[in-house]
């Protein structure tokens, strides 16, 4: 035990130099791309500038890096904690509407201004989008306390089950929720459109302030991905892994099972909250037909795919399928059809592809792109029968 | 430490492969500067047929007018805002497409967009493009606040800049539904029940069926503005269907579009109230253009309404005319007629563009200041594939016609029943 503890210490030291070496990465990696399009892009001939926009075109950036948030979040639950979580969806769809309540004209029997950018001549509830992206973070951990407390004595596939349950039940209620006892919660399927714009010191960002809106949803990304490696080295994090490879031990070590897991999905649905709030400023407008089963499950692939446990692995698992769905394979299958001269529909065969990939990947790859040493650790264990699980990771 | 190297490693190699495909691409770009007009429509999905329909159409009238537009000469690009995931419209796409649109230079007008919600996230995205609002003119859009007061804060909300861009050429739910009303006394229905799937546009024009219902002396056995809303992902109707039984009326009036489980509801109509012509049913222009609908044997005698004049009822009016002319050439082109009525619209919707184009200095301003100042837009009765003149409003964007189409599900076909014009 004691040798162990030593190691984990000396590790431990490698790992917060190599977070900072990645956080620098990261964050030079974004401010490279935001150069690009910023100050390069609008300098390049016409013909390339075109095949960015089909390629990689700046929305698509953007919309990629909600889904990095979300993926994150989910991360913490499933990665972490080791909860399977198929109804994530609920938690974006409660982000994205509480954007549509408190920024945008919808209750319009109301007239609340506070900090926002909005015209002073529109009703409803106007909050700063950094207030409401914390309001919607807030609610969504109450709402991820909420699931989280019955599913405490499930586990696994019946805990899934709930989490499958909520992931549909939310969204129905959304969906349905144009006439609650004569109250207009959500306008139903019509949605709600437009929502403010995103107030920064001295402006308020138009549809076309790509640049500024990228750097923001970086910045959230960066909190998330600060908040996963911190919460994961510490207390918490350990308790987590702890429950998560075998949550009878860990009890009988003294780890506090509810917290623990309350923590996770609290965590988790923040993260899901904030991405729900910049996607709604995202598409100006929150829809409910959007948040369907689908979504849950490409989160949990991109979790996945990605190496389940590892904020990096996630995050290159969220950019990838979140590019190869919106502009990946449409753009591919321009490609392939205008060279070749065919009329193949590429996007509907985005599903068999997906499919195709994970089976590949269970098979040949089980933790992902990029995986987490210790996870992999235990998923090799019968290759290398002198490795050391507890040891380094 | 190892690790990093590896994922630096991936993302350099993803990169490479990018930029080579980027290399590859380019070279092959055109050089020369033309407008561009655009399609944006779901292109996935049950009603792929009817838009891919209309791209067609659109391709063929521009290889008739030669790509000309006045002293301009015009490119057509498609864009699909339909992910294959939802199998329908989507809003993350529709919000990247208004953005491609505006970030295509020499974009300078849109055509589209099928659906009313995917309209009101593009709309006020264009309306706010740098160097002045883009337009776009819609052949399928019939929901009324976008272009006139409907639900609180519309249709200004669209518009932040508080220039309009938006205009369409189909009639909208309300004169729709007044139309399908109008049509229900005339074949002497005295009650009706309503539904509605829930969504903008099916309760857009329930409601306007119900209002105008009324005022004709008719019973409205549903409650609310809009009557019941049908589930779309429930399987089974007879519930529901058993219900209305009870109350015994003359007709159902199902609001709503056919991909929202319309075929289930149909058959469990059928099922439990008899076929269509004892309890009649009647649907709006969301089931029109569906083969899958018509082939149902229990779809026969289903009564439709259609937001303008149904390709047949062109060939039938004035059969010399430009509208009748272009149905025809598009059935020698492809080997099969339009499928529904929208794609001529479509077509309907590009005439307009392209005379704002003539008459504009070939910016994107220009053309909506063409279509939205001065005396705007009108496309003679001899050109416009409607078969009669078109008019766009200079305020609203909205057309001046107030046709709707009756039609009749016959073996296994839409067939024409009437013109109905709102009174």
């Amino acid at each position: 035990m004691a040798i162990t503890l030593k190691k984990e210490n000396k590790s431990k030291k490698i790992k917060a130099t190599s977070h900072r070496k990645w956080t620098i990465g990261f964050l030079s990696a974004a401010a490279f791309i935001w150069v690009f399009y910023t100050y390069v892009l609008i300098r390049t001939p016409e013909g390339f500038q075109s095949v960015v926009q089909s390629w990689f075109p700046p929305t698509g950036l953007n919309e990629a890096l909600v889904w990095v948030i979300c993926a994150l979040g989910l991360n913490i639950v499933v990665g972490y904690a080791g909860l399977l979580d198929l109804g994530f969806v609920a938690f974006w769809a409660i982000g994205g509407y509480s954007a549509g309540w408190f920024m945008s004209a919808f209750f319009h029997q109301a007239n609340i201004h506070i900090l926002t950018t909005a015209n002073p001549a529109l009703p409803g509830i106007h909050l700063s989008f950094w207030a409401v992206i914390f309001i919607g973070g807030l609610i969504c951990a109450f709402f991820g306390i909420i699931i989280g407390a019955p599913t405490l004595r499930l586990k696994s596939d019946y805990l899934a089950l709930v989490t499958l349950g909520f992931g549909e039940i939310i969204p129905q209620v959304f969906t349905n929720g144009e006439n609650i006892a004569g109250f207009n919660m959500s306008n139903g399927t019509k949605g709600i459109s437009p929502v403010d714009n995103i107030g920064v010191p001295g402006k308020a960002l138009g549809p076309f302030d790509f640049s500024w809106k990228f750097a923001i949803f970086v910045l959230l990304t960066a909190l998330m991905v600060f908040v996963s490696l911190r919460l994961r080295t510490g207390r918490l994090g350990r308790a987590w892994l702890a429950i998560r490879e075998d949550e009878l031990a860990a009890s009988m070590m003294g780890v506090p099972l509810m917290r623990s897991k309350l923590a996770a999905y609290a965590v988790g649905a923040f993260s899901g909250g904030i991405g729900g709030v910049a996607f709604a400023t995202h598409v100006n407008g929150v829809f409910a037909d959007r948040f369907n089963f689908s979504i849950s499950i490409i989160l949990l692939a991109m979790v996945v795919l990605g190496g389940m446990g590892n904020v990096w692995g996630v995050m290159v698992g969220a950019l990838l399928i979140a590019w190869i769905n919106s502009t990946g394979l449409p753009a591919f299958g321009d490609l392939v059809n205008s060279t070749f001269n065919t009329s193949i529909n590429f996007p509907s065969y985005n599903f068999l592809l997906f499919g195709g990939v994970l089976i590949l990947m269970m098979l040949y790859k089980r933790e992902g792109l990029i995986p987490e040493s210790r996870l992999k650790a235990i998923l090799h264990e019968a290759d290398d029968a002198t490795s050391n699980i507890g040891g380094s990771h | 430490m190892k690790k990093s190297y590896r994922a630096i490693g991936v993302v350099a190699a993803v990169a490479l492969a990018a930029t080579g495909l980027v290399a590859g691409t380019s070279a092959a770009q055109a050089a020369t500067k033309v407008l561009t007009i655009s399609t944006d429509l779901p292109l996935q999905g049950s009603s792929f047929d009817s838009n891919d329909s209309t791209n067609k159409a659109i391709a063929l009238y521009l290889k008739q007018v030669k790509y000309k537009a006045g002293k301009y000469t015009v490119k057509l690009k498609l864009y699909d805002n339909a992910t294959a995931a939802k199998g329908s419209w989507d809003d993350a796409k529709c919000a990247a497409n208004a953005q491609a649109h505006v970030a295509n230079k020499s974009e300078v007008a849109v055509m589209g967009t099928y659906n009313s919600g995917c309209a009101k996230i593009i709309v006020p995205i264009l309306n706010q493009a740098p160097g002045g609002a883009m337009t776009m003119i819609s052949n399928a859009n019939t929901n009324p606040g976008l272009t006139k007061s409907w639900n609180p804060g519309e249709p200004d909300i669209y518009y932040p800049t508080g220039v309009r861009n938006y205009g369409r050429v189909c009639t909208t739910d309300d004169v729709q539904g007044s139309a399908a009303a109008q049509f229900a006394k005339s074949v002497g229905i005295k009650s009706v029940y309503v539904l509605n799937d829930t969504q903008t546009y099916g309760q857009g024009v329930a409601q306007a069926f119900t209002t105008e219902a009324k005022k004709q002396g008719m019973t409205v056995l549903s409650s609310g503005a809009y009557g019941e809303g049908w589930d779309a992902k429930q399987t089974d109707y007879t519930a529901l269907f058993t219900k209305i039984k009870a109350l015994n009326p003359d007709m159902v009036y199902v609001g709503g579009i056919f991909d929202n489980n319309g075929g289930q509801l149909v058959k469990d109509k059928v099922a439990v109230l008899g076929d269509n012509t004892k309890v009649k049913l009647m649907g709006p222009d969301g089931f029109t253009g569906y083969p899958d609908l018509n082939k149902m044997p229990e779809a026969d005698g289903m009564y439709l309404s259609f937001a303008g004049l149904s390709s047949d009822l062109l060939m039938k009016i004035d059969p010399k005319g430009a509208g009748a002319k272009f149905v025809t050439s598009y059935k020698k082109a492809y080997g099969k007629e339009p499928v529904g009525s929208y794609p001529v619209y479509g077509v309907a919707a590009v005439q307009v563009i392209l005379a704002a184009i003539a008459k504009s200095n070939g910016t994107r301003k220009g053309v909506t200041n063409a279509i939205f100042s001065g005396s705007g837009i009108t496309i003679p009765a001899k050109k416009s594939v409607l078969g009669k003149a078109l008019t766009i409003s200079t305020l609203t964007g909205d057309t001046l016609a107030k046709d709707v189409t009756i039609e009749v599900i016959k073996g296994g076909e839409e067939t024409t029943l009437k013109a109905q014009t709102v009174k």
